[in-house]
């Protein structure tokens, strides 16, 4: 019960029957009493009326009138009205009417007002003085009528009163539905919001100033709140996402880190070896200058000679890696040219059934760079493309293009700025590299391939040639499905002085 | 006949040159290191030095600087064996050969080679360097 009273409904209900608690009572008597006396007046005055009627018709009599003529007015006075006592005094003497109880004839009392007694007779007492003596005219008249009439007016006051409160109960449970229902809605809809659904919205369904406030308030929160939302969602995925960036940016610098230091070991090796290959070279020349030509010293001497030179490109190709080979020579020239000469080569090198697709921009900008070096580095590229071909299916493209690097992309490559670049792609659709491998494939000596088939420095030369023309190399593999090198040449001839 | 003076710290490398370049007709002089190789200039004198790039002591861009210096008409030839250079175990800020031979060439040296050179190579730019002086 208590429950109930703490609800809309319950309170306006409560403080209806309290109003009407108070209010009721005295209405009702007030009504009733004004009621009353009104009939009571009324009454009165007809009575008082029908009375002076009868003390003038009294009055018209004449002096020697006999006592029945008296009787049969008195009658009359019976009859007309609710009469209940009628009779003369003249006197000293009391005739009554002939209508009248004769016990009720001393009933007369001097009860001149309405209601009093339990008697519910109104009595009245009139002079009359038509007659030869002086007389007095005594009237009774029945007031139970009224009494009836008052209690029916009072029943019917109840039942208007009460059909009164219950209207006003409807009309406020009525009213208190046209509340309580849109906070109801409201109540459900900000539930929805709070366990998840926060794309709700609160639309106010109420006419009702402070709802629909309430509801425009708690919109207004809402939709704050959904920007809130989304912008600490859109501040998660930027941090997510930079922090990505930031740990790829990491790994790129320690893989370079690493290749260079691989460089820097490798270089050194490779100037000892030159120098312990110098004097050998020298050597062999001088002995087979001593020999005759046909002297099977020679022979051999030749053999060592031709394995010398082998050597030699070893360590040429060791110092490309370390990006310490002697001084290539550098020109600003469109790449074009330079890529359609090295497809020729390559086409020479690659057995006719292999599909070599060539897409070459002729129209790109000029770059700064070693054009040996790159031949050298297409060469190298088609080659381990070539390998990676099982059967000689499939094929490999080579496209050269400009891009413009974005500050999105160059903020994820270490070696790449905002600006104009030149896309060297080699492209094969061949077997295709898993993660660990594409993590090592530029190491000096790191190869897949059974030993004794290449020397698993192409990809390292590769990877010094970028370097050296102050590019970025990048690989897109997957297993089974092929692979993609991106090589990225600066166009604006930053070359190799800008770093 | 002209004269040569051959700077290398590399027995087998003075070796071979001296060989190869007499074989070539030039008179040939060795020295093990820079100093020997300027106490060898002051001595005999040379049309051109040919100098490793680096040598224990004094190294060639050094000895290349003063026999520059000293020696106007000297022709000068610094090799080098090309990769980085650096004491044992390899550093990674090693100086690279490349920049090595830049301050050679900005020392003075007329050119340089890189090792492992065949004699044509070698004889060709000897050759050329003297008939130029």
């Amino acid at each position: 019960m208590a429950r109930h009273l703490n609800t809309i409904p319950g309170r306006l209900v409560l403080m209806l029957l309290l109003i009407h608690a108070l209010l009721m009572p005295p209405l009702f008597y007030v009504i009733s009493s004004t009621v009353e006396r009104t009939m009571k007046d009324s009454f009165i005055d007809n009575v008082r009326n029908f009375a002076q009627v009868f003390v003038d018709r009294f009055d018209r009599l004449e002096a020697d009138v006999t006592e029945q003529r008296i009787i049969e007015l008195l009658d009359s006075a019976m009859l007309s009205g609710q009469g209940s006592y009628a009779a003369i005094e003249v006197g000293g003497r009391t005739v009554g009417s002939s209508l009248m109880n004769v016990q009720d004839a001393g009933l007369f009392r001097e009860d001149f007002a309405f209601g009093e007694h339990d008697d519910d007779v109104y009595y009245l007492s009139l002079p009359v003085s038509g007659l030869a003596e002086p007389a007095v005219l005594k009237l009774g008249y029945d007031e139970s009528p009224i009494h009836e009439d008052l209690v029916a007016v009072r029943l019917t006051l109840i039942y208007v009163l009460s059909a009164y409160l219950l209207l006003t109960l409807v009309v406020a449970g009525f009213m208190s539905a046209t509340i309580v229902s849109p906070l109801r809605w409201l109540q459900t809809v900000s539930r929805a919001i709070s366990s998840g659904d926060v794309d709700r919205e609160l639309k106010p369904d109420s006419r009702l100033e402070e709802i629909s406030a309430l509801a425009d308030d708690l919109e207004r929160m809402r939709r704050n709140l959904v920007g809130i939302n989304a912008r600490l969602k859109e501040e998660i995925a930027e941090r997510a996402q930079a922090e990505a960036d930031r740990r790829q940016l990491e790994e790129q610098a320690h893989h370079h880190e690493r290749l260079r230091s691989l460089g820097t070991l490798a270089g050194g090796v490779a100037h000892e070896f030159n120098n312990v290959l110098q004097p050998m070279v020298l050597y062999l020349e001088l002995a087979l200058e001593d020999l005759p030509a046909d002297s099977p010293i020679a022979e051999n001497l030749l053999r060592v000679q031709e394995l010398a030179r082998r050597a030699k490109g070893l360590s040429q190709q060791i110092l490309t890696f370390s990006r310490d080979d002697s001084d290539p020579r550098f020109v600003t020239e469109n790449l074009a040219p330079i890529a359609e000469e090295a497809v020729t080569m390559i086409r020479a090198l690659l057995p006719a059934t292999v599909d070599l697709r060539i897409d070459i921009n002729p129209d790109c900008s000029p770059v700064k760079c070693a054009p040996e070096q790159i031949q050298q580095l297409l060469v190298n590229l088609c080659n381990n493309a070539h390998q990676a071909l099982s059967d000689d299916a499939g094929y490999i493209s080579v496209s050269l293009g400009e891009v413009q690097v974005s500050d999105q992309l160059a903020s994820r490559h270490s070696q790449l700025d905002a600006g104009q670049y030149v896309l060297l792609e080699v492209q094969d659709t061949g077997m295709g590299m898993d993660p660990a491998t594409q993590e090592r494939i530029f190491e000096p000596f790191f190869t897949t391939h059974e030993v004794g088939k290449g020397t698993g420095l192409g990809l390292s030369v590769v990877h010094g040639i970028v370097e050296r023309h102050d590019g970025e190399i990048t690989v897109e593999s997957k297993p089974g499905k092929g692979t993609r090198f991106n090589i990225f040449l600066p166009c604006d001839g930053r070359g190799e002085q800008s770093r | 006949m002209a004269r040569i003076l051959i700077i290398d710290d590399e027995e087998d490398v003075r070796i071979a040159l001296k060989q190869v370049l007499e074989r070539a007709g030039y008179e040939v002089s060795v020295a093990a290191d820079g100093p020997e190789g300027l106490d060898l200039m002051k001595e005999e004198g040379a049309d051109l030095v040919i100098t490793d790039v680096i040598m224990p002591g004094i190294d060639g861009i050094a000895a290349a600087k003063k026999i520059r210096d000293m020696y106007r008409d000297t022709r000068i030839i610094v090799m080098s064996g090309g990769g980085m250079i650096a004491p044992a175990p390899y550093e990674p800020d090693a100086i690279s050969t490349r920049s090595y031979l830049a301050s050679a060439s900005r020392a003075g040296a007329d050119r340089t080679i890189t090792k492992p050179f065949d004699r044509h190579e070698l004889l060709q730019v000897v050759q050329k360097l003297l008939e130029e002086s």
